[in-house]
Parts: structure tokens; C-alpha cells; sequence
């Protein structure tokens, strides 16, 4: 089937860049870090803005990883030459789409622990965290993907990138920081369970919207 | 909440600022589109 | 682009503004003092129409992106583009008075109301859109790519509302300037109308902007002649 090529090519060439991933990893961790000095050593106040700060340092990160899993399409016009094939350009939106999430999930997961260390965080609930983190990557890899096709065939795609995804995206921030917030500090009145289904509402419109107009971005 | 008093400064600026940039806005189109048309002049009687 | 062409747009300017005038006049020195605004809440006379020609111009916005993908044609871009401009002005606008009504309501200059936190990410969203444009030289790449983030922009528009909604929910319960007494209609329902026909004449104008300036990049190059000097 089309998809299940179009996801064992991102994968594989996310792991032949994986140079590329770990150095994204050490963007998000240096992130994490110097978020903390915007607070102080307060370690009360890092606690209560731990959430947040994971999830801005995932933002930030998960720019670098969409603009780059379009550089290789970009380059020797291996995007057209994949349009050539007989491909539905659906199956290349949620091949690569998926293969994003995947690496974004894999970094939200690696990040946790510095997390946990830097702001002294407690964990009572890491199934669940998990389960948010990956609804907040496939919030972000939607969209992302789509934008990073668009913006990968420009002359500012550094710029223009985040700047069309950051709004966006603002839904997937709110619901996740929220979230993990609750699962960190505690969920006394239940509210967990609107945010998870804001989170998978926001990923199932925007995963078939974007799937949907990904011809029309990529057509010559 | 109780009653406000006064306040006119705040009237007067939300007034002042909509008629300056509703006013200062579409000025700037204008200017553009007399721009473009003298473009348009210029291009069509250099041929 | 005929002369009778533009003077639509002029004219539907001259009546806004002649509204506008009539209706601030009236909000200003006619109409009532509300019971606990004050005179604070004259602000309203204005800053609720712009909301209501925003979030329109935004919606047309979004009806032109529709267009421009399913039917093409080059008019429905460059309505795209005007529309998107003109809502974005308009959205600014209604920051800077949502800022002016909030410190003498709330004290504070930004009470994250959700309506107008939504307003201030559509701002960046839709100037995002407009960069964007920028940046594609390639004049059918520029309207197919704008014209999909319009639609993924303004489709995200509830998602954002609710979400801001709910966040704020926790933290402080405010009232809108929502219920407006009769007293208060005319003045501003007239200013209403008055920003409708000058937004509708910005966005034309606006519009045969963009068309002409579409006219100059799709123009085949110019025979050469002698007059090189001449630019």
C-alpha cells in the first residue's frame, strides 16, 4: 500500500538523519534549560511552569524537524520526481506527516526526564503523559507538514515557517501545557478529559483539512 | 463593580485612534492604487 | 479599469465615512449615559463595529480562498488579498480599542477575553498569510498556497475561540460588552453600516490593486526599443 511506502521512506530517512535528530534534541534540552533562568531558582515556581516549558522548548524543536524533512525532497527536485510517480500526493502528506509525529513524540518523550530533573517535577501519571504528548506531536505534525511543503519551496522558509504555524498551532499549546499540567500538579476537579478531546478534535480537523489541500501545494 | 466617572480620555482616544487609522489606512491604498495606475501609464505608453 | 470602476469604490467610501460621522456624532453627544459604564461605554459605539466588519471581512476572506481554489481565476486572489489586508487592519483596530476599553473597565490593559485574544492570533495568523505572499514570486504558487492557509487559518478560527475560552474560564469570569439597551441601537447599528460601506470600498479598491499589479508580473516582457534610458 502507498502509505505504508511513504512512512518506511520517511522513517528511513529519518534514521539515515538521525545526526540531524540528536542535534534537535540538544536544541530542545538547551532550551529547557535556559527557560528556567526567565524564572530564577525558585523551585516552586519551575514546578507550577513545567508544563509550559516543555511544551515551548517541543514548539521551538519541532520547527527545525519540519523544515527539515522536506530538505530531501528539496533537493535534486526529488519532489517532483516523486509527483512523476504513480503516487497519490495523499499517501506522501500522511507518509511524512506520520514520520514527523513520530520523531516529535520520540523527542517530547526524551525531554521528559530533564523535565522531571531541571523543575523537579513529579511523574504520578507517565501513561498518561505519554498519551498527551503524542496527541499534542500529531497536533503540531499536521499542520507542520503541510506548512513545511509550502514553505520549503520558498526563499524564507526559516521565517515563514514558524510564523504560519505558531498561530495556529495556539489550540495545541493551550490543551497540552494544560493538560500536562494536570497530570503533573494534580487534576482535582477533572478537567483532563475536555482537554483530551479538544487535543483529538484539533488533530482529526486538521489532519483531514491538510490531507485534503496537500495536492494543491505541492502540484506544479 | 461600581459606577466609573469620567473616562473621556479613554472615549476620545478610541475615537481619535479608529479615524486615524480607518483614515491613514485607506489613504495608503489610494496612494498605492495611483501608483499602479501611473505604472500601467508609464508601461503601456513605453511601447 | 474603467474611470466609472474605481469611483464605485470612492463612493462607497464618501458614504461610510458620511455614516461614521453621523453615527460617532451621535454615540458622542446624543445618547444616554449607561448606568454603570458611564461615558466609558461610548467606546462601544465604535468598537463594536469594528468587531462586526472584522471577523466579515475575515469570513469574505475565507469565501475568496474557497473560490480562488475550487473556480480559479485571478479576480478571487486579488479579493483574497484585499480582503485578508483589510480584515487584518481592521483586527489591529479592534486590539487597540479592546486595550482602550479594557483599562478603564478592568484596569488592566489586556483582560484576555477570549474574543479578542482570538482576534490578536488571527491577526498573526492572517499577517502570516499576507508575508507569505510576500515571498512567492511565482504568481499561481502565491494564490493556490494563500488561498489554502486562508482556509486552514480561518477553519482553525472555532478551534482557537474554544480553547481560549475554556482556558480563561479558570481563571477569571468577565462580561462582555454584549447586551446593549434599546437606547443604544441606533447609534450603533448607523456606525456599523458606516464601517460596512467603507470596508466594502477598501476592499475594492484594494482589490484593483492587486489586480494590477498581477497585470505587471503577468505581462509578457516588453519588445525591446531604443529607450533604455527611460524607466
Amino acid at each position: 500500500m502507498q502509505l505504508v511506502a511513504a512512512v518506511h521512506k520517511d522513517l528511513l530517512l529519518q534514521w539515515r538523519g538521525r545526526a540531524q535528530a540528536i542535534a534537535i534534541f540538544v536544541f530542545g534540552a538547551t532550551s529547557l534549560l535556559l527557560f528556567s533562568f526567565a524564572i530564577g531558582p525558585n523551585a516552586e515556581a519551575l514546578r507550577q511552569h513545567a508544563a509550559g516549558f516543555i511544551w515551548l522548548a517541543l514548539l521551538l524543536s519541532s520547527t527545525l524537524t519540519l523544515a527539515e524533512s522536506f530538505q530531501s525532497e528539496m533537493e535534486e527536485h526529488a519532489l517532483e520526481g516523486l509527483l512523476l510517480l504513480p503516487a497519490d500526493a495523499r499517501a506522501l502528506y500522511y507518509g511524512k506527516a506520520l514520520a514527523n509525529w513520530a520523531q516529535l513524540t520520540l523527542l517530547g518523550v526524551a525531554l521528559v526526564p530533564l523535565t522531571v530533573v531541571l523543575y523537579d517535577a513529579p511523574l504520578p501519571r507517565a501513561g498518561g503523559l505519554l498519551g498527551i504528548i503524542m496527541l499534542g506531536a500529531a497536533g503540531l505534525s499536521g499542520p507542520g507538514t503541510l506548512y513545511a511543503a509550502m514553505t520549503s519551496q520558498t526563499r524564507a522558509q526559516q521565517t515563514l515557517l514558524p510564523l504560519l504555524l505558531f498561530p495556529l498551532v495556539v489550540p495545541v499549546l493551550l490543551a497540552s501545557v494544560k493538560a500536562t499540567s494536570l497530570l503533573i500538579l494534580g487534576d482535582p476537579m477533572g478537567q483532563l478529559r475536555s482537554w483530551t478531546i479538544l487535543l483529538v478534535c484539533f488533530d482529526a480537523i486538521h489532519w483531514s483539512v491538510c490531507g485534503l489541500l496537500f495536492d494543491r501545494v505541492v502540484e506544479d | 463593580m461600581g459606577v466609573i466617572e469620567g473616562g473621556w480620555e479613554f472615549v476620545w482616544a478610541a475615537y481619535g485612534v479608529t479615524a486615524a487609522v480607518l483614515a491613514g489606512y485607506a489613504f495608503s491604498i489610494h496612494l498605492r492604487y495611483r501608483a499602479e495606475r501611473r505604472r500601467r501609464e508609464r508601461e503601456r505608453s513605453a511601447t | 479599469m474603467e474611470r466609472n470602476g474605481e469611483m464605485r469604490a470612492y463612493v462607497l467610501g464618501a458614504i461610510g465615512v458620511a455614516l461614521l460621522v453621523w453615527g460617532s456624532w451621535w454615540g458622542l453627544f446624543w445618547a444616554p449615559r449607561e448606568s454603570f459604564m458611564g461615558d466609558v461605554q461610548r467606546i462601544m459605539y465604535v468598537h463594536v463595529p469594528v468587531a462586526w466588519n472584522a471577523m466579515l471581512a475575515l469570513t469574505f476572506a475565507f469565501a475568496c480562498a474557497l473560490a480562488s481554489l475550487l473556480r480559479g481565476g485571478w479576480k478571487w486572489d486579488s479579493r483574497l488579498e484585499a480582503a485578508m489586508e483589510v480584515g487584518v487592519a481592521l483586527a489591529v483596530l479592534l486590539c487597540i480599542l479592546g486595550s482602550i476599553w479594557a483599562k478603564p473597565t478592568w484596569g488592566v490593559w489586556w483582560d484576555w477575553d477570549p474574543r479578542l485574544t482570538t482576534t490578536a492570533i488571527m491577526v498573526s495568523a492572517f499577517a502570516g498569510i499576507l508575508a507569505l505572499r510576500h515571498f512567492v514570486d511565482d504568481p499561481v504558487k502565491r494564490a493556490t498556497w494563500s488561498a489554502v492557509a486562508a482556509i486552514v487559518a480561518f477553519v482553525d478560527v472555532p478551534i482557537v475561540y474554544f480553547s481560549v475560552r475554556w482556558w480563561n474560564s479558570l481563571h477569571q469570569l468577565q462580561s462582555s460588552p454584549e447586551t446593549v439597551s434599546r437606547a443604544f441601537h441606533w447609534p450603533l447599528r448607523i456606525n456599523a453600516f458606516g464601517i460596512l460601506f467603507l470596508m466594502a470600498g477598501m476592499i475594492d479598491l484594494r482589490a484593483r490593486v492587486a489586480a494590477l499589479r498581477l497585470e505587471g508580473e503577468l505581462a509578457p516582457p516588453l519588445p525591446e526599443s531604443g529607450r533604455e534610458g527611460v524607466r
